[in-house]
This record gives C-alpha cells, sequence and structure tokens, in this order.
C-alpha cells in the first residue's frame, strides 16, 4: 500500500498485461511495428533511468512482472486485460490463457479479464462461454481495431456485438474494457471512436464501460458520453504517466475527467509493461493540480478522491473488499516473497470506528 | 515547360514562401502547423521544382491523417505561381508506400486504399469540427473577457461584426507581421445598440474554420454553435463553453503525446542500427 500524507492508499492497477513480442512470435510487420510504437511510448513518459532495453521489452516473463507490480507494494493487485492480436503475432501479444498461468498462481493478487470478438460469431460465443467456464472471467478486454483478415475493425454498437454483450449480461460478465486509444487502423474509418459506447452502454444498463485510455485522443467525445450514462467509466492508462514529464498537462485533463465524470467513475490503470507501476503510482499519487485548474474546474486531487481513483472505484466494480485483502495480505505468498507483512499490518480504519 | 528561363533567377519560388505555404498545413487532429510541429524535415528547390520531405510522430500515424497532410502540403505549393510541381515524401510511415505514389500521381484516397470504407473527406470534416469547437472557445473568451455575457454571446450573428478583413481569398498576408496583436473588430450587440472593441485574431482564426464547416456564412448566421453545429441555448451556453475547453484539452494533450513520440522516435532512428 502506498503511504501518503499519513494514510494508506490501496492500489488495483486496473490494466496490466504480460505479453511476448519477441522476434519469434512475430509473424505480421503490424506486430514489430505496434511494439515499437508502444516502446516509443514507453520511453517518451518514463523517467530515462527506469526505462527498459527494447529487449527486456518484448518479453520481461511473469517473476519479473510479479516484482515490478507488488516488489515494492507499488501496486497491492491488478487486473489482467488480454490483447491478442493474432494476426500480429504467431501465439498471440498477451491472451487470456497466457495471462492465466500467473493469475492462478496469485489469484488472491491478480483479477484475469477474458475477451471476446463478435466477428468469430458462434465459435466466440462458445469461447466467451468457456472462458467464464474455466476461468470465471469477471470481465472482458475489447480491442475493436484488431485486425482480423480483411477486416481492420469493429464497433461495439453492431448488432453482432450486442449478442455478445447480451452473452456476458447472461453470464455475469459484468465488466466491459474498451480500448480506445490512438487510431492505428490504416483506414479512413475511425476503429476507436468512442461513438459506439454511448449506444452500448445505454442498451445494457446492468454493465459497466470502461473507456481505457480516457478515449485520448478523443476524450471531448468520451467525457461528453460519460458524462450522461452513468455506467461509463474512464481509465487512466495513457493518461497516468503525464504526471511524470508534463505535470500541467496531467493536471488539466485530470481536472476534465473530476469535473464531467466525477471522482467515482475515474479509474487507475498503468498499462503495464507500458509504464511500470513501481514508479508510475507515486507519480500520480504526488502530483497535484495546479492552482489555476483548480480554480478554472473546482475540482480537488485530494487524499479521497486519490483512495477512490486508485483502487475504491475499481474495486467496487469487481467486487473486491478492500479490508479483506488488507488481511489477506499480512501473509500471503507475495508480502512473504517481498517481505511487505509490515505494509498491511495497520489496523488504521478499524481503529477510526472506535 | 517554364518558359522564364531566359532571366534566370526570377522563375524559382523563395524558400520563404515554400515554407509559408507549408505553414498553412495543419496537422488536422491537433489543428497545428506541420510546419510549427516540426514535421517538415526538408525543403529542396530545383527551379520550377519543390521537394518536400515529412516525418509523422509515428509509424502508426492514422494513414487518413498522413494522406490529409501529404495532399494539403502538395496542394498549397502547387498554389505558388513559381511552382510547376510539389513532390511531398512522407518518412518511416506504415503506409509510406501508398501514400506517396498517390499523393505524387494525384490518385485520390480511394484509389491509394481500395479496402477503404468511405471517404476521407468525412474524417476531414470531423476534425474541422474539433478545430472549430476548440477555437470558438478562444473566441468567446475574448468576447467574455471583454464584458459580454453569455446571452449577448449566443446571440451574436454574422452581421454583428465590423471590421475584419476577408482573408478568404487565400491571398498571401506575410504570415506574423499583419497580424498584429493590437487589430480589435467591433462586435455589436443588443440590437446595434452599442459595440465593444475586441481583439480580432481569435475571432478570425474561429471564422475561418467556422466558414470551413460551413457554419457561418450569411449575415444572418448565428456566430456560435454547439459542438452539433445548433444555434446555442442561453441556458446551455456555460456547458458549451465547457466543451470548447474540453476539445481544446483533447488536442493538446494529444499534442503531447505526438511530440513525445516524435522525439522517442528519432532518439531510437539515430541509433547505429545493429549489425
Amino acid at each position: 500500500m502506498y503511504q501518503h500524507n499519513g494514510e494508506e492508499i490501496f492500489v488495483i492497477d486496473g490494466h496490466v498485461h504480460l505479453w511476448d513480442a519477441t522476434e519469434e512470435n512475430i509473424k505480421h510487420d503490424g506486430g514489430e511495428e505496434f511494439i515499437q510504437c508502444f516502446y516509443d511510448y514507453h520511453t517518451t513518459f518514463t523517467p530515462e533511468d527506469r526505462q527498459w532495453s527494447i529487449d527486456e521489452y518484448r518479453k520481461y516473463g511473469a517473476d519479473r512482472m510479479v516484482e515490478d507490480l507488488f516488489g515494492n507494494a507499488a501496486a497491492d493487485m491488478a487486473i489482467f486485460q488480454p490483447t491478442y492480436l493474432t494476426d500480429f503475432y504467431e501465439d498471440g501479444f498477451n491472451t487470456t490463457e497466457q495471462n492465466a498461468e500467473l493469475a492462478t498462481e496469485h489469484p488472491e493478487r491478480f483479477v484475469l479479464n477474458g475477451t471476446f470478438d463478435p466477428r468469430d460469431g458462434e465459435e466466440g460465443l462458445e469461447y466467451l462461454e468457456e472462458l467464464h467456464e474455466k476461468y470465471d472471467i469477471p470481465g472482458v478486454k475489447l480491442y475493436t481495431a484488431e485486425w482480423r483478415g480483411e477486416s481492420k475493425g469493429w464497433r461495439l454498437d453492431d448488432e453482432e456485438a450486442f449478442r455478445f454483450l447480451e452473452k456476458c449480461q447472461e453470464l455475469g460478465i459484468e465488466n466491459i474494457h474498451a480500448h480506445k486509444g490512438p487510431t492505428i487502423r490504416p483506414l479512413n474509418r475511425d476503429a476507436f471512436d468512442v461513438a459506439d459506447i454511448d449506444d452500448a452502454a445505454s442498451s445494457f444498463p446492468e454493465l459497466n464501460f470502461v473507456v481505457e485510455h480516457v478515449g485520448l485522443p478523443r476524450l471531448d467525445d468520451f467525457c461528453w458520453i460519460a458524462a450522461q450514462e452513468n455506467n461509463v467509466y474512464g481509465g487512466l492508462a495513457v493518461a497516468a504517466p503525464f504526471a511524470q514529464n508534463r505535470p500541467g498537462k496531467f493536471s488539466e485533463i485530470m481536472s476534465e475527467l473530476l469535473w464531467w465524470l466525477g471522482e467515482d467513475r475515474v479509474l487507475f490503470g498503468s498499462d503495464y509493461a507500458l509504464w511500470n507501476p513501481d514508479w508510475l503510482v507515486e507519480e500520480v499519487i504526488e502530483a497535484e493540480l495546479t492552482q489555476e485548474h483548480r480554480a478554472e474546474y473546482g475540482v480537488e486531487w485530494d487524499t479521497e478522491t486519490k483512495k477512490k481513483v486508485m483502487g475504491e472505484n475499481i474495486a467496487d466494480l469487481y467486487d473486491i473488499d478492500i479490508e479483506t485483502k488488507r488481511r489477506e495480505f499480512r501473509d500471503d505468498e507475495i508480502s512473504q516473497e517481498f517481505g511487505l507483512g509490515d505494509h498491511y499490518a495497520s489496523e488504521e480504519p478499524a481503529a477510526a470506528d472506535d | 515547360m517554364t518558359g522564364t528561363e531566359s532571366d534566370g533567377s526570377t522563375s524559382a519560388p523563395s524558400r520563404t514562401a515554400v515554407r509559408d505555404r507549408l505553414d498553412r498545413v495543419t496537422d488536422p487532429e491537433l489543428d497545428r502547423s506541420i510546419v510549427e510541429l516540426e514535421y517538415v524535415d526538408r525543403i529542396e528547390i530545383d527551379g520550377d521544382r519543390v521537394g518536400v520531405d515529412l516525418t509523422l510522430p509515428t509509424a502508426w500515424c492514422s494513414p487518413a491523417f498522413a494522406w490529409m497532410m501529404t495532399v494539403d502540403a502538395r496542394d498549397e505549393i502547387e498554389s505558388l505561381p513559381t511552382v510547376d510541381d510539389a513532390r511531398i515524401t512522407l518518412h518511416e510511415h506504415m503506409h509510406e508506400a501508398e501514400i506517396n505514389r498517390s499523393v505524387n500521381e494525384g490518385l485520390s484516397f480511394a484509389e491509394a486504399f481500395p479496402n477503404a470504407d468511405g471517404d476521407v473527406a468525412a474524417v476531414r470534416a470531423e476534425l474541422d469540427e474539433k478545430a472549430r469547437v476548440a477555437r470558438q472557445y478562444d473566441a468567446v473568451e475574448t468576447l467574455l473577457e471583454a464584458g459580454l455575457d453569455g446571452e449577448a454571446i449566443v446571440g451574436l450573428r454574422l452581421r454583428d461584426l465590423d471590421g475584419l478583413e476577408s482573408t478568404e481569398d487565400g491571398n498571401e498576408r506575410s504570415v506574423g507581421e499583419s497580424e498584429d496583436a493590437d487589430e480589435t473588430v467591433a462586435v455589436y450587440v443588443r440590437e446595434r445598440a452599442f459595440a465593444v472593441a475586441v481583439p480580432s485574431a481569435p475571432i478570425e482564426r474561429y471564422l475561418e474554420k467556422a466558414r470551413e464547416t460551413d457554419l457561418v456564412s450569411a449575415p444572418d448566421d448565428r456566430l456560435f454553435r454547439t459542438p452539433e453545429g445548433e444555434p446555442i441555448d442561453p441556458d446551455s451556453f456555460d456547458l458549451v463553453h465547457q466543451r470548447g475547453r474540453l476539445a481544446q484539452v483533447n488536442m493538446s494533450s494529444q499534442g503531447g503525446i505526438c511530440d513525445g513520440l516524435r522525439e522517442a522516435r528519432e532518439g531510437r532512428l539515430e541509433e547505429p542500427a545493429d549489425d
């Protein structure tokens, strides 16, 4: 847990991957360009002394991931968001099955999400059921701009996509994470357009729609939709690292999010291994809104808000009881491995009630 | 072809003229000049032929955006009377081969990308609309600072502006010099009961995009609109204004990402290649 102003902040990293972009796994030029582009994002926003080499970045493996996420207690839990990209990578970039190896080893620390692709039709529906049965996934990560043969993307408000959302609702898979980032589709239609979230969210009010990367570069469209649909959430992956090298911009983006969505619907995510929570969590928690933005927007990035954004909000979506977790983590395997028991020893919240 | 070679020196365009033309080309997503953004690597002038090399921040930069910038660069330079042919070369882009060939052969986007569904014009229109909303914020801020209230601002029509220079014809104004910060425009309010003088630059910048998006052309057209292009209800003035602010934050945030990616990639490409 992160110690901040004498208080403990329980951090759930809402967006992590265990990927393989080794040259042996790449089957299409797109795969190499994809990891190079990721690496540019990595070096752009990572402090110089914390940057990885491209070789370690291609495949870092499970042990390193566990240490990076939890080793210094930067994050307490993490949620796997798979990105298949099977047209680009032989065995996929990071699939549910690959992530499951680590998630099932530490089920107390990881949440395992699945995925679906409506273009897979009946087989896709079966696959979704299979993921549900095998792993009891509480959510899915969707990559609407993923290439599949001739197709360069799909939309969440397609009729076919609605069949999959109905299936999610039926199976109790409540959290729908949609990647909405920069346009990379080599065509004119914008497969990361956030407009499709609007119809999907109002048609499925019992599901939660998390727009990853807060729609950047469509922050404006995203906020406008989220202001009207209260089951739409913003995932901070990509916006968060602005805290490190563009603090003024971070202040501005965060102010907009708090103004349009409020403090209950913004969720922290590092997008590991794009960025590493071992430095990012501190940057985000210690960030401050500028005086100018606080006055202009009338919002605060105070400790209560930080607690919500860094963990409590997503804990609500995933039915995670933070107090129970604190007790469990006093001596779980990972706390033992990294000597973290003391981090979870405090009785502070319970004592406050006495 | 050129016919003016007898006197030798006057047929070639000046580097400044070419640069000024390129300065009018914007990254459609950021609404900022490609010159200012440092996408222009090289300008080569050989008589009446001009070559321009461009590199965008990332190989993944939307091909539709890359297309718009290369086409606009070509068209802007070829509009100079001293230029016969402009050749644009995009580098380090995943679709550079298709784009370079098609732009320089004068093909359409659909010919360059045969399996594109729809027209690049729709994407351009959407980005122009966002740029218009972001520019509206600055124009409205200028009017608020001058003391007008929301109700007066939403009621303004094009005819209520007086003293604007018409630059629609695109004639040369040496950039940076004639756009004097002291230039003002008179804005008439309350049924022309009185006028206030406000700096003209943000108003002109806004009008440029409002015209491009076909929102404001006739004297009776409402000056300011919602992002959807509708007249603004005075009750929702604050909300619409806040959306303009949001559009600016979106653009400048994306600009931050693009700047960073460009620097990162330059760093990567400068490293000696592995043997």
